[in-house]
């Protein structure tokens, strides 16, 4: 089992009004309630924990990408990954990812994932992503040619890594004349790819024919199962069985002592989370385009409950979240993994408003006990 | 009065088209909502004109088209639509998004516009007077932002719609998006080419247009020769859902008067 820390770095300080007066954390929700100092140290505490989390043993750290949001404050993940090339030196760097569907010059994300690359000594993990809806509109970025624009830059960012000779590229959305990339990456052929699914069999078939890692998000284990098995089918039907370890479940951890403590500490920060870190309507999440007919047919059926309306207890029992003591959560992934098969875990460890110390000691237990005894099990089987 | 309903084939798909009454042709350019319906609106003009009532690609009835990427497609798209249907010169009436079409299709293509009526019309960029962002409003707040009369809201947006019901909507909104997303509903270079239009024009709006603000109809009938602007009172952006009657005698009037003088 591989373990990987992910930090979104929240701004957790929303004004007493949010919940009335506000439709969602992302897009609208007024810049001014950013202080600048209380901003500022958040930075640097949320570096200190993705540095801490390699030296307590996980084996990547991981930041992403999200615009106009008090959800997390990673506009440019590939400054996080910088700033984090030259201060750790074992842990892969895994930019979770960058939302190459609303990036105006995915060249761009192609230099500077090599740059990374050279930084890191040949430690990064290149994620794409589309973006989230709500981004389609802080970016102005036409969402109906959302789909098309990732898949050309996927294919030009390959390809600039890959080539060894200077080559046009025209595509619908894109026009470079010259692609020429220097620095090539450090990794040959180029760094691991991740891509996150969230149901569509377009993404499972495109992540199995690569043989890239699939990672989930934010759902609930029955949903995720099938999820794992469509992109499992989908790589029987090419003629292989994935390694275990292409297959992350991303989802949020927090251990404390005990139970109790777990529960007392953490359960208003996951709440912030679901309820107002993910509070977001169907005009922010899915704008005009930006899911195929069939995939919006199938968000429509699956009929799952808009975040805000999940309570405490149906997001633990509903496996979006697993809180607990060491004991807990190790019995409670070790669930997880039969029934999902994933060989490797990529934990959101700072939730809402927990303190340092708190995130500190989440992580701290969860490396120390957690770890060792998933680590020791017989390797995941498909559940 | 009877209204057929039938498709055209053309090269990149198939077109839904409403045909109903007798008279001179009218091709009516619907807005972002309303696509695929035979309403009170095209009755009322069919008592006098032959109405033409295509669904845009993407709309209603008619296939992706996915070759129609932006508007200047669109306009030759509606140029062979108006082939197929042997219309000459007809009376061109959109309204919203399609208004902004009729007035492309004007400027592109001036001779072949026999009358041009222009209803609240999207398409200009006036960044003092933003058109409202349709893309972001909850379905209760686009209702409120349509209509003057919330009570006549209620009843345009189903109280608990069915998925089909929802995806219709996506779909209709995506092909909205798609040629409008941005620049946000508007062609940057239309402004400065409106003076191209040599049809008659007329300019209607609603008084309480939420949608897309009367600033913008002033600039259209100030920049296209010899138009006028007509105000409709107590009326939303949904002109002819909410006021149909006004909104046809807005048109029948017009064309009546023209009558004789430009045919």
């Amino acid at each position: 089992m591989k373990f990987v820390f992910f930090h979104l770095m929240p701004y957790p300080y929303l004004p007493d009004d949010f919940d009335e007066n506000y439709p969602s954390p992302s897009l609208t929700f007024p810049n001014k309630y950013f202080d600048r100092e209380t901003g500022n140290r958040l930075y640097h505490r949320y570096l200190d924990e993705l540095e801490h989390a390699e030296r307590l043993g996980f084996d990547g750290i991981a930041v992403n990408e999200h615009h106009q949001t008090a959800y997390g404050l990673m506009p440019s993940p590939n400054i996080m990954a910088a700033a984090l090339a030259r201060r750790t030196s074992k842990a892969q760097i895994m930019v979770l990812g960058n939302a190459i569907g609303i990036r105006g010059n995915p060249l761009r994300v192609a230099e500077e994932i090599a740059m990374l690359d050279h930084l890191s000594n040949g430690r990064i993990v290149s994620g794409f992503v589309r973006g989230i809806g709500w981004e389609y509109f802080a970016h102005s970025i036409n969402p109906t040619r959302s789909r098309n624009r990732f898949n050309e830059a996927h294919n030009l960012i390959i390809k600039a890594w890959t080539s060894d000779e200077m080559f046009q590229w025209i595509s619908p959305n894109y026009e470079y004349r010259y692609v020429n990339l220097w620095p090539r990456p450090l990794q040959e052929p180029h760094p691991p790819i991740y891509i996150p699914g969230a149901g569509s069999t377009e993404t499972m078939r495109f992540v199995a024919e690569r043989r890239y890692t699939y990672m989930s998000v934010y759902a609930p284990t029955q949903v995720v199962r099938r999820w794992f098995d469509g992109y499992r089918n989908a790589a029987a039907s090419l003629g292989y069985e994935p390694d275990p370890e292409k297959i992350g479940l991303s989802i949020p951890v927090f251990v404390a002592d005990t139970d109790e403590q777990a529960h007392r500490e953490g359960r208003e920060q996951l709440m912030w989370l679901f309820h107002k870190g993910l509070k977001q309507g169907p005009e922010l999440m899915n704008p005009p385009g930006y899911m195929s007919p069939s995939s919006m047919r199938g968000v429509l059926m699956a009929g799952m409950k808009p975040f805000p309306q999940l309570s405490y207890e149906d997001l633990l029992s509903g496996g979006y979240a697993v809180v607990g003591s060491p004991e807990t959560v190790t019995a409670r992934l070790r669930e997880l993994r039969d029934e999902l098969g994933f060989g490797q875990l990529i934990g959101l460890f700072a939730i809402g408003g927990l303190t340092h110390e708190q995130t500190v000691r989440s992580m701290e237990l969860f490396s120390t006990e957690v770890m060792p005894a998933l680590r020791s099990d017989q390797p995941a089987t498909t559940g | 009065m009877a209204h057929t309903d039938e498709h055209l084939d053309l090269l990149g798909g198939r077109v839904h088209l409403l045909r109903g009454g007798e008279g001179p042709p009218l091709l009516f350019l619907h807005a972002a909502g309303g696509a695929g319906q035979w309403h009170e609106f095209h009755e009322l003009l069919a008592g006098r004109f032959t109405v033409y009532a295509p669904d845009h690609p993407g709309f209603g009835g008619t296939d992706e088209f996915g070759e129609v990427e932006d508007m200047s497609d669109l306009v030759y798209h509606y140029l062979d639509v108006m082939n197929r249907l042997g219309l000459d010169r007809p009376h061109v009436v959109g309204g919203s998004f399609g208004g902004w079409l009729a007035a492309e299709l004007a400027v592109a293509a001036p001779h072949a516009v026999g009358s041009l009526t222009l209803l609240s019309p999207a398409g200009l960029r006036l960044p003092e007077h933003p058109i409202a962002d349709l893309f972001l409003m909850t379905p209760q707040q686009l209702g409120a932002a349509l209509f003057h009369d919330p009570a006549k809201a209620a009843g345009m947006f189903p109280a608990e719609p069915t998925i089909d019901d929802i995806l219709a909507a996506y779909r209709d909104m995506s092909a909205l998006a798609r040629f409008s997303w941005s620049p946000f509903l508007c062609n940057p270079k239309l402004e400065r080419r409106l003076g191209r239009i040599i049809a008659p024009t007329r300019v209607v709006w609603p008084d309480d247009d939420r949608v897309v603000p009367i600033a913008h109809g002033h600039r259209y009938a100030e920049l296209i020769a010899g138009a006028e602007l007509k105000v409709v009172a107590d009326c939303g952006h949904a002109m002819y859902f909410e006021r149909p009657a006004e909104f046809a005698a807005a048109v029948t009037e017009f064309l009546t008067e023209l009558t004789g003088a430009s045919r």
